[in-house]
């Protein structure tokens, strides 16, 4: 471990010249005080390599280690020395001890224990409360000392794990300023390491068993989904890389199914710990490329997936892939699936940021050729009403949708095209017109009578004040020539990008001169003129002028 | 065995009836008569053709390719056709043919010159000399006979005819040897129809001694009998008098010019139609004095003089540009009718426009584009140059103070400016024709539009006005302001050149950057005064954002002149707009300035928001209800900013009348904000918005609606009282918007699905004010209320199942191949026309070269052939030659022989 403490001495030094203008002359001092201590450390940790006599450097050691009240500054020469100590000692087999031993070894080896034990404590709090360096230090510290503990110490295997390291896993989550620890920790071990991912589910399960608060969720959240993705079912665990010793007993920890096991359990845990909705968003966001993979059961989602389908809203919505997905793969039977659809085309749909995600699925579920025509002409009269009062960039995915429905399901053509054979109901309606059939307040999608009705909403559209969208609005009117709009090239458009589609982001000169009114009005803001014209005012622009008061 | 070629040849000659009986002399001499006897000919040798073939095999040779079964797919025509070919009459006629012209070629190279005989039936050898002489005696008399017309003068000079010896050939004279004048006359028979050739020919043949040409006297006719001598002499007496007579009449011409052109002037005033003074009475010739000859050749000429005079203004007329009737000034009505006319075009463009279709006059817009390009790159000179030229400029218009005039009239300048059309023709100084030049043709058009809107429009009172006014504002004007400003460059130099200037002077120093700039002046000025346009639009909304009281009757003013400056720089105009909107949706898409406002409600007036797509108004379209749609509600000032949109959504809207959503929405939107009361939570169509701090009207005081103020965007009142006036004022003005809007969408087809929560909405605002506190407000909430009752009920009436789709149905689609008729195999059906055309033409290109290379082929062996025979005919001349000479000499060695043999035996006979 040289290196380590080689990069972060330099470190330091290049921190203290900088950070501190100090004088030259303190400066040197510093230096000389650093190297000092250096050299102090070296000699103790030389010291306890000669000989058993020097053992109370460890103590010495570890009351430099600066750890005592605050972990804020440890030492991290001598952090690292002492992990070269503990190391060495363990690899001796000085820490392990043996029922022939005497008495004064035993105690020896008693005292040398609750040394270690100190020593992991001080890497911990390290961890817990220090600077991003030093815990990065001290986490790499503490996971060499797991892995000497489990290769040096028979019979330590599963004490480690549910003891030094379900300690690392809780520092971790519960470190202060801890992103850089726990993204070194994703990348160099969980990432790297199969056993560790393995441990750090059996742990993150263990420790959301209980309630936590909503930033801890956060937090456990990111690590779980930071996991590496699930191994397929023909993957092999690879016990030789494995980052310490596996344990014989332990038949899970190589195959795969008890890796998916164990994730399972720890997602689990966390779906049942209380959540916070925004959370609760952002897993149902991740659930079916992340979460799902790692069940083996995904059915144990359901009960996660049918709460958020039920709670209503923008949650809904995200919990509605999972539930296809489980629909799909695991012959989920959802009763009312398609009316509890129907009942997400709400006023605020459209406006979600969600819109395009849900007019994915919109467009898998309302796929089938085989759905009820009743039901899929409600889904359409439902969106055209909705399409009154949506933004543009909500039309243009209405309007192509709706054509691939009707262009799948002709009976609802009826919508577009409804000619009265019945003489004597034709001239009823010429006498009072024709009242719509559509009930909108129906939940059930197939006993609203939209099929009976018209889409005067989206005729209406066809002058909406975008030339776009009117002319998008305008091929349900024109010939059904094409077989499918490809809904995806509709879905992603935003306000900004349609102005600057129009507007362009340069000073790009203009295809054609833009047309000047003709007529230079004699007023805009004020009553210029106005006797001219006999006191009243009716030019342009009246209108702003008679509601709004210039002055 | 077959009976030999003799007997077979019999038999088929009598079967064929070739040989038949003797005819007998009577038969023979019917049939002659009936005319049988040619058709028997022609069979006959019909007959004999087809015998000849059969008895010489070798004659008709098959066709290459044997002929194959019968397929379906060999077209029938080449199958039968496939007779053979007769390669030996092929090849003669080759040869014929070469021998025509090979032959010839070959003969006369290295020859220069030859004769061409032309005559009638010269190469004819089916004429006998007889009948060639009668044919060209015919043509000539008949080419006599045919003088196409009495006036052809020309015919009369050219006319030669055939003589001989010095005789003409007329069928009335003595008798004459046809043989000889055929000869000569034969030349232009070829050819008769031009005279042009016979002259040629004539004059070819004019040394010719017997051929005389008598074309100059017509008189010479009758006098035939003089002799040639005395005629020429004739002529020449008689030119030499002309000559003379001419000399003497050219020299009373020039005194009687002279005189003419004194008078030229006056002449030319009458034209003009300026009354011409009294024309002094011509000096009076006294003709009596002269010796009566002199007179009447002076009196002759005169009119010849004249004549000709006439003749030159005739072709100068001819020449000329067809004069055409000028406009005729048009009455009061006239004009007012154009005008309405002018009017109505515009506005049926605008409709057109609205509709979205294109405009018809498709040229127009490729010039107005062309126009833009031109004036890019006269931008890009323009700041190239300016930097230099710039403040020579402004130096050299020091001196036109007159042209800073200051009226009420803000475009007064203009029409300083630009011309008139009444004074437009005359008063045209050099430096505005050049300028004219210049600027072009769509200057003129655009500024003549520009000026006579503002004479209609906004300054009835012409160019007296300016002149009077004039006068007032150099005595009135006081002298703070300059009367001449650089065109700024940009914003900050703009903002410098006003520095000093109070407000309520801008517009006339404004008027005045224009006039000094104005297109006519400088080539550069046009790209300066777009410059400038944009300028002003920034200005706009530098002034309604950082003044704290903008005067909007001056930001009104420069708006104006952004409009005006828009018909003469639409580009610059709107590229200044398209930067602002882009300035918005870029950093304050959802929270608008009121410079923005502002600058909105400039789109309004300066282009037509009807059009279906424009380049300024959909982006400002969508900047406004992207507001709208999403911005941010925090407090009141929200509110009244979003009030503001929303009438300018109105307005936008106020002609095309089309649906916009989001104004729907924000309104409704915001009544459920204002109203003191929340609505009853139930579904509602539209997605409910809350204010972050409750904006609720307090029923506590009673409050008053009053008319919404600009200044309400920039400040919001901190009084509580004020407040809540506000909060009022803005429910009201939110439900006369509904008001409005229900007006405009009234004929909807889904007026219903969008008014019913409106409705609703404004129902609950009536329930709020029952209160009395509200009472102000509670007729006018009722009112709208009825309106839209009213509109939903007709809106009701007026529904009828839709009817998209009358259009003809969609023809199923056949899956019946494309079947070709008559298909052969040998045509190539590509479908791609281009490939197929390119291959037509490499067949045709190779089977021309391989036709060309056979003919040259036998050309060559013609040539060959030619020139063996040649060499031979020589080599047997001189055989012939030479043997004639050995025989000679022979002969001569013979006879010597003799006489020796004979000397000899006569010396031994002596002996």
């Amino acid at each position: 471990m040289p290196s380590i403490t080689n990069s972060s001495s330099k470190k330091r030094k290049v921190v203290k010249s900088t950070g501190a203008p100090s004088s030259k002359r303190r400066a040197v001092a510093e230096e000389d005080v650093f190297s000092e201590t250096l050299s102090k450390v070296q000699q103790l940790e030389e010291q306890i390599a000669e000989s058993r006599k020097y053992y109370n450097n460890i103590a010495t050691l570890l009351s430099m280690l600066n750890v005592d009240n605050s972990a804020k500054k440890p030492e991290l020469a001598v952090a690292v020395s002492l992990c070269r100590v503990f190391s060495r000692l363990m690899a001796a087999g000085n820490l392990s001890e043996s029922s022939r031993d005497a008495e004064n070894e035993k105690l020896v080896v008693a005292w040398l224990k609750e040394r270690c034990s100190e020593y992991q404590n001080a890497l911990l709090s390290i961890i817990r409360e220090a600077d991003s360096t030093s815990q990065v230090t001290a986490l790499t510290l503490s996971m060499r000392l797991v892995k000497e503990t489990v290769s040096h110490i028979e019979g330590a295997n599963s004490s480690v794990w549910s003891g030094l390291f379900r300690n690392i896993i809780e520092a971790l989550v519960e470190a202060r300023d801890g992103e850089e620890v726990r993204g070194e920790f994703l990348t160099k071990f969980v990432k790297e390491y199969e056993d560790i991912r393995f441990h750090t589910f059996a742990q993150i399960a263990e420790y959301a068993g209980t309630r936590r608060k909503a930033d801890i969720m956060e937090i456990l959240i990111s690590l779980l989904s930071a996991c590496d993705e699930a191994p397929g079912s023909d993957h092999q665990i690879d016990v030789e890389s494995f980052f310490a010793v596996a344990d014989p007993n332990n038949k899970r920890l190589r195959t795969v199914h008890g890796h998916k096991r164990r994730a399972q359990d720890a997602w689990l845990a966390i779906l049942r710990n209380n959540l916070s909705q925004a959370q609760r968003k952002a897993l149902l966001r991740i659930m079916v490329h992340t979460i799902e993979p790692w069940f083996t059961r995904p059915e144990l989602l359901m009960d996660f997936l049918t709460d958020s389908y039920n709670e209503g809203g923008a949650t809904s919505l995200l919990a509605l892939s999972g539930l296809f997905y489980l629909i799909q793969e695991k012959n989920l039977d959802y009763p009312q699936f398609y009316a509890k659809l129907y009942s997400l085309l709400d006023a605020d749909l459209l406006h979600s940021k969600h819109r395009s995600r849900f007019f994915r699925l919109l467009n898998t579920f309302l796929a089938s050729t085989h759905l009820p025509a009743t039901l899929v002409a409600s889904f359409i009269k439902r969106l055209s009403r909705l399409a009154l009062n949506a933004p543009p960039s909500a039309i243009v995915v209405i309007v192509p949708f709706m054509y691939n429905l009707f262009k799948s399901h002709p009976t609802c053509t009826f919508m577009m095209h409804r000619e009265i054979r019945d003489k004597d109901f034709a001239a009823d309606i010429e006498k009072e017109g024709y009242e719509d059939p559509f009930d909108p307040l129906e939940a059930d999608p197939t006993r609203t009578n939209a099929i009976e009705s018209s889409i005067w909403e989206i005729e209406s559209l066809q002058s909406h004040y975008h030339p776009n969208v009117a002319a998008i609005a305008k091929i349900i009117s024109e010939q059904f020539t094409k077989q499918a709009y490809n809904l995806e090239d509709f879905l992603d458009h935003t306000y900004q990008g349609m102005v600057q589609g129009e507007l362009g982001t340069g000073e790009k000169p203009l295809r054609k001169t833009p047309v000047v009114e003709y007529q230079i009005p004699k007023r805009i803001f004020t009553d210029r003129l106005l006797q001219e014209d006999g006191g009243l005012d009716s030019g342009a622009g009246c209108f702003m002028r008679g509601l709004w008061d210039f002055s | 065995m077959p009976p030999s070629q003799l007997k077979q040849l019999k038999a088929s000659l009598r079967e064929t009836g070739v040989l038949g009986r003797q005819q007998s002399k009577k038969q023979k001499r019917q049939n002659a008569k009936s005319g049988v006897g040619a058709q028997n000919r022609n069979q006959r040798n019909a007959a004999l053709q087809a015998i000849r073939d059969r008895f010489n095999p070798f004659e008709i040779r098959p066709t290459a390719t044997r002929s194959k079964f019968e397929t379906t797919t060999r077209d029938d025509a080449k199958s039968t056709k496939a007779t053979g070919r007769r390669p030996g009459v092929t090849k003669s006629l080759g040869e014929e043919r070469r021998r025509a012209t090979l032959l010839q070629e070959m003969n006369s190279r290295n020859k220069v010159g030859g004769l061409v005989d032309r005559r009638f039936g010269e190469n004819d050898p089916t004429m006998t000399p007889e009948e060639r002489a009668a044919e060209r005696f015919a043509r000539e008399s008949q080419r006599k006979m045919r003088k196409e017309s009495m006036f052809n003068l020309e015919e009369d000079e050219e006319e030669f005819q055939l003589t001989h010896m010095g005789q003409s050939l007329t069928l009335d004279g003595t008798a004459v040897d046809d043989f000889d004048g055929g000869d000569l006359g034969g030349a232009e028979s070829d050819d008769d129809e031009a005279p042009r050739k016979r002259k040629r020919v004539g004059e070819d043949d004019g040394d010719d001694e017997d051929f005389i040409d008598f074309g100059e006297d017509g008189e010479a006719q009758p006098e035939r009998k003089k002799s040639k001598a005395e005629v020429m002499k004739e002529v020449i007496a008689k030119s030499k008098f002309h000559k003379a007579e001419r000399q003497q009449a050219k020299e009373d011409d020039d005194d009687l010019r002279e005189e003419l052109d004194k008078e030229l002037p006056d002449l030319f005033a009458a034209l003009r139609g300026i009354k011409a003074p009294a024309k002094p009475e011509p000096p009076k010739q006294d003709l009596d004095t002269m010796n009566p000859e002199r007179a009447a050749m002076l009196r002759e000429p005169e009119g010849k003089d004249s004549e000709k005079e006439y003749d030159q203004r005739l072709k100068q007329l001819t020449f000329d540009k067809r004069s055409k009737p000028t406009d005729r000034t048009k009455t009061e009505e006239e004009k007012i009718e154009e005008e309405a006319q002018r009017l109505k075009k515009l506005e049926e463009d605008r409709q057109r426009r609205m509709r979205g279709e294109q405009l018809s006059d498709e040229e127009e817009e490729q010039e107005s584009d062309k126009d833009s390009f031109f004036q890019g790159e006269e931008d890009e000179e323009s700041e190239v140059d300016d930097a230099a030229a710039f403040g020579l400029h402004t130096q050299s218009y020091e001196p036109r103070p007159e042209l800073a005039v200051e009226d009420e009239d803000d475009f007064v300048i203009d029409d300083d400016l630009v011309e008139t059309r009444s004074n437009v023709s005359l008063s045209v100084d050099e430096s505005d024709m050049e300028e004219k030049e210049v600027s072009g043709e769509e200057d003129g058009e655009e500024s003549e539009e520009e000026d006579e809107l503002i004479n209609g429009m906004t300054l009835p009172t012409a160019g007296s006005a300016t002149a009077s006014t004039a006068v007032q504002v150099n005595q009135t004007a006081d002298g703070k302001l300059a009367f001449t400003y650089p065109c700024p460059e940009n914003h900050e130099e703009f903002l410098e050149i006003i520095e000093n200037v109070s407000g309520q002077d801008l517009p006339t120093v404004i008027q005045r950057i224009r006039a000094l700039h104005h297109p006519r002046l400088h080539p550069d000025n046009k790209a300066k005064l777009g410059r400038f346009a944009e300028i002003l639009v920034e200005h706009v909304a530098y002034m309604a954002n950082e003044l704290a009281e903008p005067s909007f009757s001056i930001i009104e003013n420069i708006l104006r002149h952004v409009h005006s400056l828009a018909k003469t720089h639409p580009i610059n105009v709107a590229m200044a707009f398209r930067a602002r909107l882009r300035e918005i949706s870029e950093d304050r898409p959802l929270s608008l300035l009121p410079g923005d406002l502002v600058v909105l409600t400039g789109v309004s007036t300066v282009f037509p928001t009807s059009d279906h797509f424009h380049s300024v108004t959909t982006p400002a379209h969508l900047c406004l209800a992207r507001f709208l749609g999403q911005c941010s509600l925090n407090g009141v000032s929200d509110f009244v900013t979003g009030a503001f949109a929303s009438s300018l959504c109105l307005q936008y809207q106020s002609v095309a009348k089309r649906y916009m959503p989001e104004f729907i929405n924000f309104t409704l939107n915001a009544l459920c904000n204002l109203a003191p009361l929340d609505m009853p939570a139930k579904h509602l169509a539209f997605p409910l918005r809350k204010a972050h701090q409750s904006v609720k009207l307090a029923p506590i005081k009673k409050v008053m609606s009053r008319k919404l103020q600009f200044r309400d965007v920039k400040t919001v009142p901190s009084d509580a009282q004020a407040q809540e006036d506000l909060k009022f004022s803005l429910i009201t003005l939110y439900v006369s918007l509904l008001d409005t809007a229900s007006d405009l969408w009234a004929d909807m087809s889904a007026f219903i699905e969008i008014f019913t929560p409106v409705h609703s909405v404004l129902t609950h605002i009536r329930q709020c004010f029952k209160n009395k506190l509200f009472a102000a407000g509670r007729d006018h909430v009722q009112a709208t209320i009825d309106k839209i009752d009213s509109h939903l009920a007709q809106s009701r009436l007026a529904r009828r199942p839709l009817l998209l789709h009358n259009h003809r149905p969609l023809a199923i689609k056949s899956a019946i191949p494309k079947f070709e008729e008559n298909f052969n195999p040998d045509k190539h059906y590509d479908p791609d026309r281009e490939r197929a055309e390119n291959n037509r033409l490499k067949a045709e290109y190779k089977r021309e070269k391989k036709g060309a290379m056979r003919e040259l082929r036998k050309d060559a062996s013609f040539i060959a052939r030619e020139k063996l025979r040649e060499k031979k005919e020589r080599d047997a001349e001189y055989e012939k030659k030479y043997k004639r000479l050995i025989a000679e000499i022979q002969s001569e060695e013979g006879r010597a022989a003799n006489e020796y043999e004979r000397e000899k035996r006569g010396r031994a006979g002596k002996r």
